[in-house]
């Protein structure tokens, strides 16, 4: 498997954990999740927001949140069309 | 000299067959857009861009024709003075636009600033020779060169012994239905073989469409 499929597959994990916490959850747990190395991770971080794909936010005590943008909801479920659109026309 | 009855209708025709074949490609260009947004795939940006170049080559075709160009300058410039000036974008977008549907499926095999710097030199270098020497012919001939050279680097060699795909078939058909419609753009006619090709130019342009369409809602 290409280093860029792998790259698509890796945001759609992170995503989808988001997702299934309800959207919303700490930087840690989802580094864990994703099954991501620190480095990794924060590259990934950096280029989803950089993407408007996920956001942070702060609760009341100042506690760092990322959830998901309506263009991170839109990727989730667009996921898989899209990987069947660059598998069939070989991009 | 041709009949102003054949005049009218052979640019219709041809205008008709501009217009469809403009309107598949600009629909696959924007058809892509939300899923090249969401992703910034890079295979995903050369296939649209691939479209959006060739689009506006068809664009150029039509008004590079020896059947418009009289009616654009009222008879009033020899329309040999006007045409090097649509060759010189017309040769620039069409060769981008080839050069970029083979990339779209080989970019991961290429070191790729390199070879995005040899496909956009190429089509200056093409677009400007065309241009001096004053010859759409001199594009054609050039162009099917440098679409020998690219399939042969992109789809023959590194896939040696193995068969190259029905989609790789698809995107070197769209570049020889180019060529050929090329060929004829001094020379309009309805004879059946003419038709024919532009014919089976829009059932491919039908066909990418279509495919596109089962997976981008």
């Amino acid at each position: 498997m290409n280093k860029k499929r792998a790259r698509l597959e890796v945001i759609f994990d992170i995503l989808k954990v988001i997702s299934e916490h309800h959207n919303s959850i700490k930087p840690t747990p989802l580094m864990r999740y994703s099954k991501l190395s620190s480095s990794n991770f924060s590259g990934y971080h950096g280029e989803l927001i950089s993407k408007g794909l996920i956001k942070e936010i702060r609760d009341h005590r100042g506690r760092k949140y990322i959830t998901l943008t309506d263009k991170g909801f839109r990727y989730l479920e667009k996921y898989k069309l899209i990987l069947g659109f660059i598998n069939e026309f070989e991009l | 000299m041709i009949e102003p009855y054949f005049f009218d209708h052979i640019m219709s025709t041809e205008l008709l067959f501009t217009i469809i074949a403009v309107v598949f490609c600009f629909l696959i260009y924007f058809k892509t857009k939300e899923s090249y947004d969401l992703t910034k795939y890079k295979g995903i940006k050369y296939f649209r861009d691939a479209f959006l170049f060739l689009g506006l080559s068809y664009v150029l075709r039509f008004l590079f024709s020896p059947v418009l160009l009289p009616r654009i300058t009222f008879d009033l410039i020899p329309p040999m003075m006007f045409m090097p000036f649509f060759i010189l974008p017309m040769g620039y977008f069409s060769t981008i636009g080839i050069f970029y549907i083979i990339l779209s499926s080989t970019w991961k095999k290429f070191n790729n600033r390199n070879f995005l710097i040899f496909g956009h030199g190429a089509a200056i270098a093409l677009s400007v020779v065309s241009f001096i020497m004053r010859s759409h012919l001199i594009l054609l001939y050039l162009q099917c060169t440098l679409l020998v050279i690219v399939v042969m680097l992109s789809f023959v060699m590194p896939d040696k012994g193995k068969k190259i795909s029905q989609i790789k078939l698809l995107y070197i058909l769209v570049a020889i239905l180019w060529l050929i419609n090329l060929f004829d753009v001094d020379r309009p006619g309805l004879l059946p073989l003419e038709m024919l090709f532009k014919i089976i130019s829009l059932v491919v342009f039908a066909v990418i469409y279509h495919k596109i369409s089962k997976w981008v809602k």
